[in-house]
C-alpha cells in the first residue's frame, strides 16, 4: 500500500502537540498538503474505511485548512470508526465528527460534501454510486471497482447524477510520472518498443486450510462481507489481508497495477480505451484462505502493437520502465533512472508541443474541481480504463488462454466465460442498481 | 461374502484394493465427490482440480463439466460450502439446462445466494422465468438480491410485478427499496 503521506491515528493521538498544533492551524505539514488555491468555501467530508489506507488521508486532511472538514467517518469495526472519529475530534478540538456503522447514514447526511470511499475492494462501487445518488463527490481509493462491470457503473452514476468521482492514484499528481507520461506522447523515447511494469509480489504466507473463528466483539462481519460470497470469519481474511482473498480483491494486480498500469495507459493516450489482446498466465494457489496469483504474468496489447507486460517482482518494489529507439526510462515513487541521463534531462524539461494537466496534489485537485466542476485529474472515466485493464490481466491469468477485447464495447470478442467474469453477482439485498 | 468373491464380482474394485494395499497412503478421492463434502476453511485442493477442469474446458466439452457440476450438485448431503463452489463453477459455464436444477434451489432461502449466483449470468428465457418465478418465494434480503438481479439482466417483462411489489408495503422497506430502484435501472434498459 505504501501510503504517499502516512500518519496512524494511533501516532496521531499519542502527539498532543501535533494535535495542538495542527487543530491550531496548518504550520506542521508540508505546504502543499494545504491546498494551492487558499479557497474560502469550506468542504465537507465524510471517510468510509478507517482501515490501513485511511491513514493516508487523515493526515492531510486534517493538516488542510479550515475550508477543509472531516465531519464524519464510518466503518463496519467499531474500534476503528471510534478511534478515527476520537482523532479527528481532538485534532479539531470539538466533537464535531459522528462515527457511523452504516455508510448509508453517512450518505444521507446533507451538509457532507465529499465521500472518500476507503473500504476493502468489494464495498467500493456500491459505497460510492450511494453517495453519488445523495449528491455528494467522491474520492475512491484504488482499484477503482473489484470488477470491469461495476466500473462502468460507477462511471455511469457519476455522469447521470453530475458528480466530481476521483479515483486514488496519486502518481497521476506526481510531476515524475506526469513528465514521463508527457514525454512518451511526444516521442522523446523515439519509437516506443514497449512498457514494462513490475508489481510487488502477492500473498503473505499462509497455510493450507484455515479455521472459522469467532467474530471479534465489535466487528459487524456480514457487514464487512457484503456483496461479497459470505464464508466464516477468520482473523488472517480481513484487514489488509483481504486483498489477497479472489471474492474481495484482485491481489496486487489491481493493488498496485492500478498506480504503475496506470502511467502505461496515460502514456499510451487510452485514458478512453485500452488495450486489444492480452495473454498471460498466473500461479494461483490451490488451496489456503488466499486465493489471488501468487506469481503474476502477463501482457496486454494496444492497436498500434505496443505491448505493456506486468509481472512479478520479488525485489524493488513497484516501477514501470518505457522502452523505445532512444533508450529506456524506469521511473517509479523512490526514484527515476534512464539508460542516459540526457533523456532523464529531457523529459523533465518544459515546452513539449504535447502538453498533459499537470496536478502536484491529488487532495487538492479533487477539491478544486469540486468547486469548479471540471472533471479531475484521475477521473473516474480513467480509473475505470485503468481497472479494466487489471481486470483483464486477472482474467487472462485465471482462464490461461489468450483474449481479445474491445475497448468500445468493453467485451472480449468470441469467449463467453472471460465476458461471465466481467461481472460478479453480489449477496443480497446488495445489487448494483 | 468373502473378499476373493466380492473382488471376483468387481474387478474394478479388486483393482482398487489391490493398489491401495501396496500404497501407504489412502485411495484418491473423485474430485467432483469431494467437492460436495468441501467445508469452509477445509483443504480446497480437489475442488481446485475441478475448477481447473471446468475452466480450462473447451466450448466442445463445456456442458459435459456442466452435466458433472449439476451431478454434484445433486448429491445429498452436498455441504454449503461446495454448493456455493459448484454454483461458482456453474455461473461460468451454465446454460438452459442447469436451470431445472437451479430453479428449486433459488426459491429455497437455504440455497438461494448460491442458485442465484450461478443463474445470473445464464443467458436465455429459462433462467429469467425461474428468476421471475422465485419471487413468489422469498422475503427480505434475498428477495431484494434476487430483484436486482432481474433488474441487472434488463428484464422488462417483470415491470408489473416489480411495481406490484414497489407499492406493497407488506414487503418490506429493504424489498420496496429495491424495487423502487429496479424499475429505474429497467426504464433505461433497452426493452
Amino acid at each position: 500500500m505504501n501510503p504517499i503521506h502516512t500518519l496512524s491515528r494511533r501516532q496521531f493521538i499519542k502527539q498532543s502537540g501535533l494535535v495542538t498544533a495542527v487543530a491550531a492551524g496548518p504550520l506542521i505539514l508540508p505546504s502543499g498538503l494545504r491546498g494551492q488555491n487558499a479557497p474560502s468555501k469550506k468542504i465537507t467530508v465524510g471517510i468510509v474505511g478507517c482501515g490501513n489506507i485511511s491513514d493516508s488521508h487523515f493526515g492531510p486532511l486534517l493538516g488542510s485548512p479550515e475550508s477543509i472538514r472531516i465531519l464524519a467517518v464510518c466503518d463496519v469495526d467499531q474500534e476503528r470508526r471510534d478511534d478515527s472519529a476520537a482523532m479527528v475530534n481532538q485534532a479539531y478540538g470539538n466533537q464535531d465528527c459522528k462515527a457511523y456503522a452504516d455508510f448509508q447514514e453517512l450518505n444521507r447526511r446533507s451538509d457532507i460534501d465529499a465521500v472518500f470511499v476507503l473500504t476493502p475492494d468489494h464495498w467500493h462501487a456500491l459505497v460510492a454510486i450511494d453517495a453519488m445518488r445523495n449528491g455528494k463527490d467522491v474520492y475512491v481509493e484504488k482499484p477503482l471497482t473489484l470488477t470491469i462491470e461495476e466500473g462502468r457503473a460507477l462511471v455511469t452514476a457519476a455522469r447521470k447524477y453530475n458528480r466530481v468521482a476521483q479515483h486514488g492514484t496519486q502518481h497521476r499528481s506526481m510531476k515524475r510520472f506526469h513528465d514521463v507520461a508527457e514525454f512518451i506522447r511526444n516521442d522523446g523515447l523515439g519509437k516506443l518498443d514497449r512498457i514494462d511494469v513490475y508489481i510487488p509480489p502477492n500473498n503473505r504466507h499462509c497455510g493450507a486450510s484455515w479455521k472459522p473463528e469467532p467474530v471479534p466483539a465489535g466487528l459487524d462481519w456480514d457487514r464487512w462481507l457484503g456483496p461479497s460470497p459470505w464464508r466464516p470469519f477468520n482473523s488472517l481474511g480481513y484487514h489488509y489481508n483481504f486483498r489477497f482473498i479472489m471474492d474481495n480483491a484482485n491481489g496486487q494486480v489491481t493493488n498496485w497495477g492500478a498506480h504503475y498500469l496506470d502511467i502505461g495507459q496515460w502514456a499510451m493516450n487510452a485514458d478512453n480505451g485500452g488495450p486489444v489482446e492480452i495473454e498471460g498466465h498466473g500461479e494461483f494457489p490451490s488451496t489456503g484462505l488466499f486465493s489471488n496469483s501468487t506469481n503474476v504474468d502477463f501482457t496486454v496489447r494496444y492497436a498500434n502493437g505496443i505491448p505493456m507486460h506486468c509481472r512479478t517482482r520479488y525485489e524493488g518494489g513497484g516501477t514501470v520502465r518505457f522502452v523505445g529507439e532512444r533508450g529506456w526510462l524506469d521511473i517509479s515513487r523512490g526514484k527515476m533512472s534512464g539508460s542516459n541521463n540526457d533523456l532523464l534531462r529531457e523529459m523533465q524539461a518544459s515546452g513539449k508541443k504535447i502538453q498533459l494537466e499537470l496536478s502536484t496534489n491529488h487532495h487538492d485537485n479533487f477539491f478544486d474541481c469540486m468547486r469548479t466542476r471540471k472533471r479531475p485529474i484521475a477521473d473516474v472515466e480513467i480509473g475505470h480504463r485503468t481497472a479494466t485493464v487489471c481486470n483483464l490481466g486477472q482474467i487472462v491469468m485465471t482462464l490461461g488462454r489468450k483474449l481479445r477485447w474491445d475497448p468500445v464495447k468493453e467485451e472480449f470478442i468470441g469467449d463467453d466465460m472471460a465476458n461471465r467474469l466481467r461481472r460478479r453477482p453480489m449477496r443480497s439485498p446488495w445489487a448494483l442498481i | 461374502m468373502s473378499e476373493k468373491k466380492r473382488t471376483a464380482k468387481n474387478p474394478a474394485k479388486a483393482a482398487v484394493s489391490k493398489a491401495d494395499k501396496k500404497s501407504s497412503f489412502g485411495p484418491t478421492p473423485d474430485p467432483w465427490e469431494a467437492c460436495a463434502r468441501l467445508e469452509y476453511g477445509a483443504d480446497r485442493s480437489f475442488a481446485w482440480s475441478v475448477r481447473e477442469q471446468v475452466i480450462k474446458a473447451p466450448p466442445e466439452e463445456r456442458a459435459r463439466a456442466e452435466e458433472n457440476l449439476l451431478k454434484t450438485l445433486g448429491r445429498p448431503g452436498c455441504t454449503e460450502a461446495g454448493r456455493a463452489f459448484l454454483c461458482q463453477m456453474l455461473a461460468l459455464v451454465g446454460s438452459a439446462k442447469s436451470v431445472p436444477v437451479l430453479a428449486p434451489l433459488l426459491r429455497d432461502p437455504k440455497s438461494t445466494e448460491a442458485a442465484r449466483y450461478a443463474l445470473a449470468p445464464i443467458p436465455g428465457a429459462e433462467a429469467a422465468a425461474a428468476l421471475r418465478d422465485a419471487l413468489g418465494s422469498l422475503s427480505g434480503v434475498a428477495k431484494a438480491g434476487l430483484i436486482g438481479t432481474i433488474a441487472l439482466r434488463g428484464d422488462t417483462t417483470a415491470r408489473a410485478v416489480l411495481a406490484g411489489i414497489k407499492e406493497n408495503p407488506s414487503e418490506g422497506p429493504v424489498v420496496q427499496e429495491a424495487a423502487k430502484r429496479a424499475l429505474e435501472h429497467l426504464a433505461t434498459a433497452k426493452a
